[in-house]
């Protein structure tokens, strides 16, 4: 296991989000290993695997075909050997009911994707960044939605 | 009141018939009395008279023995002395009848008893005349001796008869006088009762009369009332029914008849033909009913299918309960209606809502859907073009960098556009959840909301007391938010935006436009002094898409005013606006208190 690199998941089926996502990282100094998955089976299939990396955050699109990102959750929030995994959802809505299903189902934080790329770079960098133990204690609905 | 009358009646009129039979019974009795006391004295009279004959007689048949006895002696034929034998005989016979006659009298007997003893006395000197006759002994003084006795003995005979006479006759006196003091009363007594008998038999007939007029007006009444509920009946379109429960028998209105189809009366009322008539599907519901009757006081309105004479299917509902009349018996009255038109208007306007509630559910899941859909490939062009900008900005033409900044607006507005759609369906769709909240809460927060731009502007908003309402949170915050940000939106380029937010609690009378069903309303004003508008728009702007700028000028949507007029009516308040050209708008929120 490299520690010096941060691992991040990203499970988007939208091919330019992960473009932008990568891109995001890219041009971010931070030492980072973005691995993104097509759909929810894809991911759970990596995350199930004894032999892979386990990111210390995932960001998780809550439509996508096959497994949708609170399907998703449920799964990882289940597994004992998951479930201290950061989440983040990362999701173009912002309806109060998604925010309030995926806080109760033990999601961290609520981003919504930004429409500016400069405010993308900026989400990500505080994202990867956060101190989760510290972050996770303070916890309430009210800071689960990230603002800018 | 009138009934209570004639329901007493029987009972006065069985008094008076029983004291009527008592009293005639009475009089019966008196008369027999009467009768068999006249019967009795008549018996008398013809009883004394035959003992004053007899007695009449007994003396007469004593005067020819001694007439016989006489003519013998001086004459010595023996044909003299036929009438002294015979005349024996007959005096005891006739004393015997005398005796009988005489034995309920002792006066009368000892009288007899005393003749007896004159009578034989006579008697033995008629004997002893003769037997000196027969003997030849011819003693001048001795048989003047014996005639004297004899006539001494038969003056006796004759005192003591006439004596016997005179008795009888006090006794009948006495008898008859006894009589007569019966007789005198007795008439009046019957007099008395008779007229009594009469009033009380007047009285009756009086009260008959009344109870009879009585009984007439009421039936009088009952007929109109009869004749007033068919007719109520016929237009009404519905039917009677009653069931006796004494005799468990149904009776049907003549309405009730005609609307199964049916000539009135044209079939005995029973519940099984009245079944016959009932739509096979409702058969088992209406039995169920039926049964209910007789287990529970009232029979809740139902409705069922029937199948009228002529085939055709209507609709019908039944309500009854039971009814305890005056006599205290208890009848089960229903009435029947045919509400086959207001049954189908009702199916028809329930189909009709349920196809409103269709298309209303299906534009607001439109609306949200392409709002929120069309979000996606919007951020898309927004990302893609902050990237163009940052990365190769520098390396577009003068007019390739103008028009991307054009898109760049074109895509801010439209992304405004959607997000104000977006919410204008949320406050349609989202679950209408009602809750006790502070109101200067929720405008604090929506001030918060809208910090970075309020200090951009330097706007000041001022607000007294707000109420604690019963409303849908969220949408109070977001009314709150629009109209703040909408006297942002259009505030005086060079003036510090004041926003003035004030309640006050009035009545609907007050407001012309305020209904009457809810007495009491918060008033709660946003007063800006921005660059207002023309009082002809005051309604306009609340319209969906509606703008009074062009977009050039001011920002907008034309949705934040038609999301809050969908707010205050989902909190069933008026909202209304007023405005000033160049000095402020104000609008008017008025809530349920």
């Amino acid at each position: 296991m490299n520690t010096d690199f941060i691992n991040i998941c990203l499970a988007d089926d939208d091919e330019d989000d992960r473009l932008f996502f990568t891109d995001a990282f890219d041009e971010l100094k931070i030492n980072t290993k973005v691995s993104t998955f097509n759909d929810g089976v894809a991911l759970m299939n990596y995350l199930n695997n004894e032999n892979s990396v386990l990111p210390s955050v995932l960001f998780l699109d809550l439509n996508m075909p096959k497994k949708n990102g609170v399907e998703c959750l449920l799964e990882i929030k289940k597994n004992e050997k998951l479930s201290d995994i950061a989440i983040a959802i990362y999701s173009t809505s912002s309806s109060e009911e998604h925010i309030e299903e995926t806080f109760i189902n033990g999601a961290n934080i609520y981003i919504k994707k930004p429409n500016d790329f400069e405010d993308l770079k900026k989400i990500l960098a505080e994202v990867v960044t956060i101190n989760w133990q510290y972050h996770t204690s303070g916890l309430n609905k009210d800071n689960f939605l990230m603002r800018m | 009141m009138r009934y209570t009358q004639l329901q007493k009646s029987p009972v006065f009129l069985k008094i008076i018939f029983v004291i009527s039979v008592a009293i005639i019974f009475f009089i019966g009795g008196i008369t027999f009395k009467h009768i068999t006391v006249l019967k009795k004295s008549s018996a008398w009279v013809s009883n004394s008279h035959e003992v004053n004959a007899e007695l009449e007689r007994l003396i007469s048949y004593i005067k020819d023995a001694e007439t016989g006895q006489r003519g013998y002696i001086l004459s010595s034929d023996k044909s003299f002395l036929e009438p002294y034998y015979k005349s024996k005989i007959l005096v005891r016979k006739s004393f015997k009848r005398v005796s009988k006659l005489t034995a309920n009298s002792r006066t009368q007997q000892s009288n007899l008893k005393k003749l007896l003893f004159f009578i034989n006395k006579r008697q033995n000197y008629l004997s002893k005349s003769l037997y000196l006759k027969e003997q030849g002994i011819y003693d001048q003084e001795i048989l003047k001796n014996n005639l004297i006795i004899g006539k001494q003995t038969m003056d006796s005979i004759r005192i003591k008869i006439e004596d016997m006479m005179i008795t009888q006759h006090r006794l009948l006196k006495n008898r008859q006088q006894e009589y007569e003091s019966t007789m005198n009363y007795t008439p009046l007594l019957i007099y008395l009762t008779l007229i009594v008998t009469l009033v009380l038999i007047t009285i009756a007939f009086i009260k008959m009369n009344r109870d009879l007029v009585l009984l007439k007006n009421t039936i009088n009444t009952l007929s109109v009332a009869n004749e007033a509920n068919n007719l109520a009946e016929i237009v009404g379109g519905c039917g009677s029914w009653q069931l006796n429960f004494e005799t468990n028998t149904y009776t049907f209105s003549d309405n009730e008849y005609r609307l199964l189809g049916c000539e009135p009366q044209s079939f005995e009322a029973s519940l099984e033909l009245f079944l016959n008539f009932i739509h096979p599907e409702d058969l088992e519901f209406v039995i169920e009913k039926t049964k209910s009757i007789h287990t529970h006081n009232d029979l809740a309105p139902f409705t069922y299918r029937i199948i009228k004479k002529d085939d055709k299917i209507r609709y019908f509902r039944t309500v009854g309960r039971i009814v305890t009349i005056a006599s205290g018996d208890k009848t089960f009255i229903g009435t029947t209606s045919d509400v086959t038109d207001e049954v189908q208007a009702q199916n028809l306007i329930e189909e009709r809502n349920r196809e409103l509630e269709n298309n209303n559910k299906e534009l607001t899941a439109f609306n949200y859907i392409a709002s929120h859909d069309l979000q996606e490939p919007l951020r898309k062009i927004e990302t893609f073009l902050s990237r163009l900008v940052i990365k190769d900005y520098s390396n577009l033409s003068k007019s390739g960098q103008q028009y991307v900044s054009s898109i760049q607006s074109s895509a801010n507005r439209m992304r405004v556009l959607i997000h104000d759609l977006l919410q204008f369906s949320r406050t349609n769709k989202g679950e209408k959840v009602f809750k006790e909240v502070d109101l200067n809460v929720l405008l604090e927060n929506a001030k918060q909301e809208l910090a970075q731009i309020m200090e951009d502007k330097k706007a000041i908003v001022e607000s007294n007391e707000l109420p604690t309402l019963n409303v849908i949170p969220f949408q109070i915050q977001q009314l709150f938010i629009n109209l703040i940000s909408n006297s942002l939106k259009y505030s005086k380029a060079k003036t510090a935006p004041i926003i003035k937010i004030n309640a006050s609690i009035i009545t609907h009378n007050e407001e012309d436009l305020l209904p009457n069903s809810n007495s009491k309303y918060y008033k709660i004003s946003i007063e800006d002094n921005g660059i207002g508008f023309e009082q002809e728009y005051a309604k306009k702007i609340f319209i969906l898409f509606n703008r009074l700028h062009n977009k050039n000028d001011y920002e907008g949507t034309g949705i934040g005013l038609a999301i809050c007029k969908k707010i205050v009516e989902n909190h069933k308040g008026f909202i209304v606006a007023k405005g000033i050209p160049d000095q402020g708008a104000t609008f008017i929120i008025y809530l349920p208190a």
